[in-house]
């Protein structure tokens, strides 16, 4: 079996194939959590999602999370908590209880927080909120962590830097990976390749890259305010998912979240452009987002900007992730398109891959994802 | 005056003599330093002009004349602004301390000239209160004019080393002992180097010295195995060329093992400025090269702007000499620091953070080629508040040592090349203008 | 030579010069720990030239490192202790 991606999705089928006794080899032109994985803002969240699959998926997704932790799959790189979907002023206060109403009519735990216990949970991080639903059973995992964690459990081979430029096909089944280092044999392909799965597929501009900026703080300090979980801004709804990829020709919308780390440390974000396709930080964006978290919680003024990142989502045209048989070869399959939510989603949809690929029924229901609602097939040139 | 802008950063001799080189030929010059005076490290002036250290010559010498010529320049002087980096937009970013606030400005060329970054390698306990890098030490103690209080001992290799204990010896205090790790001989052809650039030879003979007179001549081949706090000082365990081992109890311990070039904050995007570096920033050749390296550096700036520079045959034959003599120079001394064979697992590594080496070499035992960027994001080491400075080359030689040589991890690849290059306030940061045109 | 002004750092009165940095008037006062760090790497003066972000103090509210901030009179620098991770 061959895994093109080394990233949380591919990583997460390696290791679920290898269990499941296939001979798994990962193959990554970078390294490990290279791309998207490892510019995350790792948030295992449904706080954000509109009902529909995506919202089911979701929910499923943190539940599987939970599951990973009890069997030991994964020891404490998921931490869970609550997400607070904060409001500040009226406008954003209809935002968040038509929104919280949605979550709750999809059988997600909330909490409505008002008046004294407003200012008892989060009355000490965002002082100014006027309401706040806290969505519960969520949880925060950090990408690299996590594909960290199922390295070490290994029972699989990494090729790091190690680009597979096309396939070697007879009789409409792939029987070879070609590398720089020659071709090498196999019975099966997953290709987890992200923002790189263009170059794979014959449909031009299915995928593109939308970037995300992110920033760090140092660490807070002892007597700084209590964060229960992250805040995020109302704003974060306009801003999320269900903008098709490339609606706009060079569009950025910011949602605010700060979510605070078990280092002590914030991180902040964060930008969806669809400017352009580099890994570059502006300060412009970056100030914005700051002005906006100070605006929420005053006391991130006394912190300090450390790191600032960018990464590039894969969006999909139609916002839904790409999960299925690539037509044309049917021994390939394809996961890719999560944009946002590859970090909370990722580690289900391997184990779904996994019993899709040994011909299981997959667990969840994922035809919505299913590739073939492009009608996708192998570039000529894979 | 208008017309293109340049930007340097760094007020140590190679900023200042860049700045001055531009404004001779009529280029509308701004010089950024981080402090609150000129001078940089070498040239660090006291805060009372009455109370000094020793310095030779040579130095107050040179840095009279920048000086001089930089108070009748139209070099423009901005004290207390930290360089930030580079945006995406080739932005550059400033944090200026005096208003608390972030500007950015978008000149035609950048010279940075940073400075090096002093070297460091980890022993057991180099991260106590107390323990400081013989730099530190020295600027202190330029600033104040007294030598530092309680007893110092100096261990590591370089010629800092000798001229910390020479420069205490004169304010009347001589350090408990200097160990130079080094015990490689001085050769003819080593001194034949050193004539070239005489001034080291006179400046070490004057130094050692001092040394003598005080009976505080470095102790070759011997170094420090580990530092513990005990009783409210610093316990330090050092062992002789000949294997004998010693506790010595001391207030400070100054640690040195040479100078590395500062190549954070050079993010060259497609839209930034054009960037030159200059001085040790660039290539470690101390004060008399930073002198003509600047020169240089403002040479290519101007050449950038399609101006005729100046021939700097001159410094260009100055700078050749002196790296012939740091090269003569650097043959004397042993960088290499404690072997990490010998280091145990409870070591810090990275400073910031208190990541240890028994973390480092956890990540490296499982027997699969671990990219720096794995090492970085998992190990966290180069991903504190130093931003790497004083981590990342020490485990990028100790993982290429760890393997078979195939593919030697970059310091680059764990220090990153992202802005901002240093820490910068939040508080200052929301005070940028939205959507700011340049200043 | 200058004025003998003086800060508070973590309520005690620290003397200073007009040019001194409050690394080195802390220093002289004999203050060497200069926060609770993190990981076993407590505060404390090291490169002296602000690299290192080991001398990290807070000047009025506001994180900067001790060793490039100019002491001045009725300055509040406070110790960093930082949330144990």
């Amino acid at each position: 079996m061959a895994v093109v991606g080394a990233g949380i999705v591919g990583m997460s089928a390696a290791h679920f194939l290898s269990r499941a006794g296939w001979q798994v080899t990962v193959y990554d032109a970078g390294v490990v959590a290279s791309g998207a994985t490892g510019s995350a803002d790792g948030a295992v969240s449904v706080a954000s999602k509109k009902p529909g699959p995506l919202m089911t998926l979701a929910v499923a997704a943190v539940k599987f999370y939970e599951q990973l932790v009890a069997t030991g799959i994964l020891v404490d790189e998921y931490l869970p908590r609550s997400t607070f979907v904060v409001a500040s002023d009226q406008e954003e206060l209809a935002v968040l209880e038509r929104h919280a109403g949605e979550l709750e009519a999809a059988g997600v735990p909330i909490r409505m927080l008002r008046g004294a216990a407003l200012m008892d949970v989060i009355g000490a991080a965002a002082p100014a909120a006027i309401a706040a639903a806290e969505v519960q059973r969520e949880g925060h995992a950090v990408g690299y962590r996590v594909v960290e964690r199922l390295r070490q459990l290994g029972g699989f081979t990494i090729r790091r830097n190690c680009r597979v430029s096309g396939f070697k096909s007879s009789n409409g089944r792939i029987t070879g990976v070609m590398t720089e280092q020659g071709i090498e044999s196999t019975d099966a392909v997953l290709l987890a390749t992200g923002i790189g799965s263009m170059h794979f597929l014959a449909e031009a501009g299915l995928i593109r890259p939308r970037k995300g900026q992110l920033i760090v703080t140092d660490r807070a300090g002892a007597d700084s305010p209590h964060f229960p979980g992250p805040l995020m801004s109302c704003r974060y709804l306009v801003s999320k998912g269900s903008q098709p990829a490339g609606s706009t020709a060079a569009s950025r919308s910011l949602g605010l979240v700060i979510d605070p780390l078990r280092t002590g440390q914030f991180l902040i974000g964060g930008s969806r452009e669809d400017r352009d396709d580099r890994e570059t930080a502006d300060a412009d964006v970056v100030a914005t987002l700051l002005r906006d978290a100070v605006a929420l919680s005053p006391s991130l003024a006394q912190l300090r900007v450390i790191r600032v990142f960018s990464g590039l989502r894969a969006a999909t045209r139609d916002g839904m992730p790409i999960v299925g048989n690539v037509g044309g070869a049917d021994n390939v399959w394809i996961a890719t398109g999560f944009e946002g939510d590859g970090i909370c989603l990722g580690p289900m949809i391997g184990r779904l891959c996994q019993q899709m690929i040994c011909g299981e029924s997959p667990e969840q229901d994922i035809s919505a994802l299913d590739a073939a609602r492009f009608g996708l097939t192998l570039a000529a040139a894979a | 005056m208008s017309g293109p802008e340049v930007l340097v950063i760094g007020g140590g001799p190679a900023g200042v003599s860049a700045a001055l080189e531009l404004a001779r030929a009529g280029i509308d010059v701004t010089l950024c330093e981080q402090g609150p005076q000129l001078g940089g490290a070498i040239h660090r002036q006291p805060n009372d002009a009455t109370q000094s250290v020793r310095v030779p010559r040579s130095h107050k010498r040179r840095w009279r004349a920048l000086s001089d010529e930089l108070a009748t320049s139209t070099v423009k002087v901005l004290y207390r602004h930290m360089f930030a980096g580079i945006d995406a937009t080739g932005a550059v970013l400033l944090e200026d301390r005096m208003h608390a606030r972030l500007v950015t400005r978008r000149p035609t060329a950048l010279v940075l000239a940073m400075g090096a970054i002093e070297r460091v390698a980890p022993v057991p306990g180099w991260q106590l209160p107390g323990v400081v890098t013989v730099g530190g030490l020295q600027v202190m103690m330029k600033s104040t004019g007294r030598a530092p209080d309680g007893d110092v001992l100096i261990a590591g290799s370089g010629p800092l080393l000798v001229a910390l204990a020479a420069q205490m010896v004169s304010l009347g205090k001589a350090p408990v002992a200097v160990l130079e790790r080094s015990t490689r001989p001085m050769s003819v052809s080593v001194i034949a180097s050193l004539l070239a650039a005489p001034a080291y030879l006179w400046e070490a003979a004057g130094y050692l010295l001092t040394l003598a007179r005080s009976g505080a001549l470095p102790r070759r081949g011997a170094f420090v195995t580990a530092i513990v706090p005990k009783d409210g000082r610093l316990s330090v365990t050092t062992l002789d060329r000949n294997g004998r081992e010693r506790q010595t109890l001391v207030d400070r311990v100054a640690l040195h093992d040479g100078l590395l070039p500062n190549s954070n904050g050079t993010t060259a995007g497609q839209h930034a400025p054009f960037i030159v570096r200059a001085g040790d920033c660039r290539e470690v050749l101390g004060g008399a090269a930073a002198l003509a390296d600047g020169r240089l550096a403002a040479g290519a700036v101007l050449a950038h702007l399609g101006q005729i520079a100046s021939v700097h045959k001159g410094a260009a034959d100055a700078l050749a000499r002196e790296r012939q003599a740091q090269a003569a120079l650097n043959t004397l001394f042993d960088y290499s620091g404690r072997d990490p064979a010998e280091l145990p697992d409870e070591t810090i590594i990275c400073r910031c953070e208190g990541r240890t080496l028994g973390q480092l070499r956890a990540l490296l035992t499982a027997g699969d080629p671990v990219s720096p960027r794995e090492i970085k994001l998992n190990g966290r080491f180069g991903m504190g508040a130093c931003q790497g400075r004083f981590c990342a080359e020490w485990v990028a030689s100790f993982v290429a040592s760890q393997r078979d040589g195939s593919s030697p991890p970059q310091v680059s690849e764990i220090v990153g090349s992202r802005w901002p290059v240093k820490p910068v306030p939040i508080s200052a940061f929301v005070t940028l203008p939205p959507s700011s045109p340049s200043e | 030579m200058s004025e003998i002004q003086s800060f508070l750092f973590e309520g005690t009165s620290v003397p200073c010069t007009g040019r001194e940095t409050i690394a080195a008037a802390l220093d002289r006062a004999g203050i060497r720990v200069l926060g609770t760090g993190q990981g076993d790497c407590a505060g404390r003066y090291f490169c002296g030239i602000g690299a290192c972000q080991a001398c990290l103090v807070e000047v009025d509210g506001v994180r900067m490192e001790a060793c490039l901030t100019p002491a001045r009179g009725g300055l509040q620098v406070k110790a960093i202790s930082l949330v144990s991770p």
